[in-house]
C-alpha cells in the first residue's frame, strides 16, 4: 500500500507541476463550478479554484507526502496497523488538497474540518497517555477555528452566496465583512498556533516523525497561513492585521528563547516551526502575502527533511528523544547528518541555500519599510535566536560526546528512509532559486545602508557563538546564569501559556462541576430520585409483607377489635 | 490511630532521594565529567551525615534535602529509557496496547459466524487449557 501511494502522490504531483508551470506562464486561473442541485432560488454548487498559486501548493504537497508515506514504509515497519495508519495520511492529504483549491466557505470548512481530526486521529495513533492528552489538546484549539468558520459561513449568508472572492471588491469596508475578517484572523491563528494558541504544537509531538514531518511542519500549520493570504486582499489595511502583527511577533519571538532552553529533539523542532510561523504570519501583515507565501513553501521543504533526520536519529537512539543524550551521531550517520545539517543551514538562512531567498527577502523588507522599532528589534532578535537554537541543537547532536552509554555501535539508515530523504534534500537546495524565478517576475527594488544589510549576518555570527558556547558548558561556566530555577522553567515551557490556556481556563470549571456532581448527581437528586424511590418502595413493601406473612393473626386481630367495638358501641 | 508503621524504612527513602538527585544532576550537565564533579560533590556532602544516629535529625536533615531538591528540580528532567514509567521514564511509555484474547469472547454471534473454524478451534482450545490448569501441567 506505501509503494501504491507514493507513487500516485508523485504522479499527482507531477501533473501539478506542469499545470503550474504551463499556468503561471499564461497567465491562466479556472474556476469550475457544478450545480449540485437548484430549487426555486436556493442553489447548491460545487466549486473549484485553480490558479498559478493553488497548483503550486498542491504540488509541494503532494511531493511531501509521496516523500513521507515512502519513509513510513521503513519508519514505521514494526507496526501492525501500518495501512490505518497510510490511509489516515492520504485522507489528510485529501483534506488538504481540498482546502487548497477552494473558493467557497462551504469546501474550505469541509477542508479545515477533516484537516482538524485527521490529525487528532493521527496524534492519538500511539495509544498512550501522552497521546490522548496531546490529541486531545490539539483536537480542542483546532476546533476553536472550526467553529470561528463556521460562524464566518453564517455572517457570509448575507451576501448570498459562499464564495468569498466574488465579494472582496465591492464589500471591502462594510461592518459585516470587518466581523469575518476577525473571525478569518482568529480561525488561522489556531491552525497556525500563534499566541494564545500555541500549546498544542510542541504537544503535537507524542505522533509518530512522519506525522511531525507531513502535518505538523508543512501542510495542517500552514493551513491558516494559506487562508489569510486567500483573503489577504480583504483584511490588509483593518486593524486586526495590526493585532496579527504584534501576536506573531510574539509568537516568533518566545518560541526561540524556548527553543534555547528545550531538551526534546522533537519539540526543538516544533518550535522552531513556531517560529517560522510566526515569521510568516508577521510578514502576511504587514503586506507582503506573496513573500510570505514564497517562505512558507521553502520552509515546508527544509522543515520536513529536518523532521525525517529527526526520526532516522530516533530510531537510532532505541526511541530517546533527548538530545542530552546524543552526540556524535555525524560519525555514525554521515548521509543523514549531511541531510540534517543542510536543513539546519537552510533554516538560518545561509546564502544560497533555499530558506535564504525568502528569509533574507523578509528582514531585507522589513528592514527596507519603516515600520516600529520593536518590530525591527524583535525581527532580527528572533533570526539570531533562530541561529543559536540551530547552532546549538547541532552542538548536541552532531559534534559533543555520546552520552548515552560506554559501548555503542550506532547504525540505522536504510535506503528506504535515505532515498526519501534525498529527494527533499534536492528540493531544500533548490527550491529558494526556482521558486524566486517562478513567483517574482520582477525582483524587489531594495536599498540599504552597509550596516543594515550586513545585520542578518551580524546576529547569525552573534546567534552561533551563543550556540557554541552554551552546548559547551563546564563546571566553572559562566552562563550558569541561565540555569536559574525560576529562570529556565518559565523560558522553556513558553511563558507558561499552555498552563494558562488549559489549567487556567478549565481548572475553575471542573472544580464546580465536581462540587456539582457530589452535591445533586450524586447527593439530592438520588434521594429524590433514583436511590431514594427505591428505598421508600422497599420499606413500603417490607410493611405490606408483614400483613401478607401475619394474615390469620391479622384476621383475628381484626376480629377481635370489630367485637370489642360492637361490644362498647351496643351495650354502653 | 496515632501511631502508623511506616511502609519504607528511612534508608529506603534516603537512597531514593539520591537517585532523584543524581538524576537531577545529570538533567542539568551534560559532559560526563560535569555530571561526575556535581555528582561525587553531591555524595560528600550525604557522607558528612553519615554518622548521625538521632531519628529525629534524620526526619529533619531528609525533609530539608527534599526540600532543597523540590527547589531545584528541572523543569525538563531526562527520560534515560524511553519505553520505561517512573523517574527515568519516557515518551515511548505504553505505546504499543495488547488487545486481550477474552475480548473475542464479546463479539456479536454473527461476525463469529465469519470465521467458524476459527471459533471452533478456539473452543477446543480454550477446553484444553482449562483441563491442562486443572490437571497442574500449567501454573
Amino acid at each position: 500500500m506505501c509503494f501504491n501511494s507514493f507513487f500516485f502522490l508523485f504522479f499527482f504531483m507531477l501533473i501539478n507541476y506542469f499545470f503550474f508551470v504551463y499556468f503561471i506562464m499564461n497567465g491562466l486561473s479556472v474556476f469550475f463550478e457544478w450545480e449540485i442541485i437548484s430549487f426555486n432560488s436556493m442553489s447548491i454548487v460545487m466549486s473549484i479554484l485553480l490558479d498559478w498559486m493553488s497548483l503550486l501548493f498542491m504540488m509541494f504537497v503532494s511531493l511531501i507526502s509521496s516523500v513521507v508515506i515512502f519513509y513510513s514504509k521503513s519508519y514505521m515497519n514494526s507496526e501492525l496497523n501500518l495501512n490505518r495508519f497510510i490511509i489516515l495520511v492520504l485522507m489528510f492529504v485529501f483534506s488538504m488538497v481540498l482546502l487548497i483549491i477552494s473558493p467557497n466557505l462551504i469546501s474550505i470548512l469541509l477542508g479545515w474540518d477533516g484537516l482538524g481530526l485527521i490529525s487528532y486521529c493521527l496524534v492519538i495513533y500511539y495509544q498512550n497517555l501522552k497521546s490522548y492528552n496531546a490529541g486531545m489538546l490539539t483536537a480542542l484549539s483546532n476546533r476553536i477555528g472550526d467553529v470561528m468558520i463556521l460562524m464566518v459561513i453564517c455572517w457570509v449568508m448575507n451576501y448570498g452566496s459562499w464564495n468569498y472572492i466574488f465579494y472582496f471588491d465591492f464589500m471591502k469596508n462594510d461592518y459585516v465583512m470587518f466581523i469575518i475578517s476577525f473571525m478569518i484572523i482568529i480561525a488561522a491563528m489556531t491552525k497556525s498556533a500563534q499566541i494564545p494558541f500555541s500549546s498544542w504544537l510542541p504537544a503535537a509531538m507524542a505522533a509518530p516523525t512522519p506525522v511531525s514531518a507531513l502535518v505538523h511542519s508543512s501542510t495542517l500549520v500552514t493551513a491558516g497561513v494559506y487562508l489569510l493570504i486567500r483573503f489577504n486582499y480583504l483584511l490588509i489595511d483593518m486593524f486586526f492585521f495590526k493585532v496579527l502583527l504584534f501576536l506573531s511577533i510574539l509568537t516568533m519571538f518566545m518560541s526561540g528563547i524556548s527553543a534555547n532552553y528545550e531538551f526534546d529533539l522533537k519539540k526543538i523542532i516544533a518550535l522552531s516551526t513556531l517560529s517560522q510561523l510566526g515569521l510568516m504570519m508577521s510578514i502576511l501583515s504587514l503586506g507582503f502575502p506573496d513573500i510570505a507565501f514564497f517562505h512558507l513553501l521553502t520552509h515546508a521543504m527544509f522543515k520536513a527533511l529536518l523532521f525525517m533526520c529527526a526520526g532516522v536519529i530516533i530510531h537510532m537512539m532505541n526511541d530517546i528523544q533527548d538530545i542530552r543524550y546524543m552526540g556524535g551521531l555525524s560519525l555514525y550517520i554521515p548521509l543523514t547528518s549531511l541531510c540534517l545539517n543542510i536543513s539546519n543551514l537552510s533554516l538560518c538562512g545561509i546564502p544560497f541555500l533555499s530558506g535564504f531567498y525568502s528569509k533574507d527577502l523578509i528582514l531585507e523588507m522589513v528592514s527596507f519599510n519603516s515600520f516600529n522599532l520593536m518590530v525591527f528589534i524583535l525581527f532580527y532578535l528572533s533570526t539570531g535566536l533562530t541561529v543559536f537554537y540551530t547552532f546549538r541543537l547541532i552542538m548536541y547532536v552532531m559534534i559533543n560526546d555520546f552520552n548515552l552509554m560506554m559501548i555503542y555501535n550506532l547504525y540505522d539508515e536504510d535506503y528506504i528512509m535515505l532515498n526519501s530523504m534525498f529527494v527533499l534534500l534536492f528540493m531544500s537546495l533548490l527550491s529558494g532559486s526556482f521558486l524566486s524565478w517562478f513567483i517574482f517576475s520582477y525582483p524587489y527594488m531594495i536599498y540599504l545602508p552597509f550596516n543594515l544589510k550586513l545585520m542578518v549576518i551580524y546576529v547569525s555570527i552573534l546567534g552561533s557563538i551563543l550556540g557554541f558556547m552554551v552546548s559547551n558548558m563546564g563546571i566553572y561556566s559562566l552562563n550558569k546564569l541561565l540555569l536559574s530555577y525560576n529562570l529556565s522553567s518559565f523560558l522553556c515551557l513558553m511563558w507558561f501559556m499552555p498552563n494558562l490556556s488549559t489549567y487556567g481556563l478549565s481548572y475553575i470549571y471542573l472544580n464546580f462541576s465536581q462540587i456539582l456532581f457530589k452535591n445533586i448527581d450524586m447527593g439530592w437528586s438520588e434521594i429524590y430520585s433514583g436511590k431514594g424511590i427505591f428505598n421508600i418502595l422497599k420499606n413500603y413493601s417490607v410493611f405490606y409483607n408483614i400483613y401478607q406473612m401475619n394474615n390469620f393473626k391479622i384476621y383475628l386481630f381484626s376480629f377481635i377489635l370489630w367485637f370489642m367495638i360492637l361490644f362498647i358501641f351496643f351495650f354502653i | 490511630m496515632s501511631f502508623a508503621p511506616e511502609l519504607r524504612s528511612h534508608s529506603q527513602k534516603v537512597c531514593n532521594f539520591y537517585k532523584r538527585a543524581m538524576r537531577t544532576l545529570e538533567a542539568y550537565h551534560v559532559a560526563r565529567y560535569v555530571i561526575r564533579y556535581h555528582q561525587v560533590i553531591l555524595r560528600n556532602e550525604l557522607d558528612k551525615n553519615k554518622a548521625v544516629c538521632d531519628p529525629k535529625e534524620h526526619r529533619r536533615l531528609l525533609r530539608v534535602a527534599e526540600n532543597e531538591l523540590f527547589m531545584s528540580q528541572h523543569p525538563i528532567p531526562v527520560a534515560k529509557f524511553a519505553r520505561s514509567v517512573g523517574i527515568a521514564g519516557g515518551v515511548a511509555y505504553d505505546r504499543v496496547q495488547v488487545i486481550p484474547d477474552w475480548v473475542m469472547d464479546y463479539w456479536h454471534p454473527l461476525e463469529k459466524a465469519h470465521y467458524p473454524e476459527y471459533f471452533k478451534r478456539r473452543e477446543c482450545r480454550k477446553c484444553e487449557y482449562i483441563k491442562k490448569w486443572n490437571d497442574g501441567e500449567i501454573r
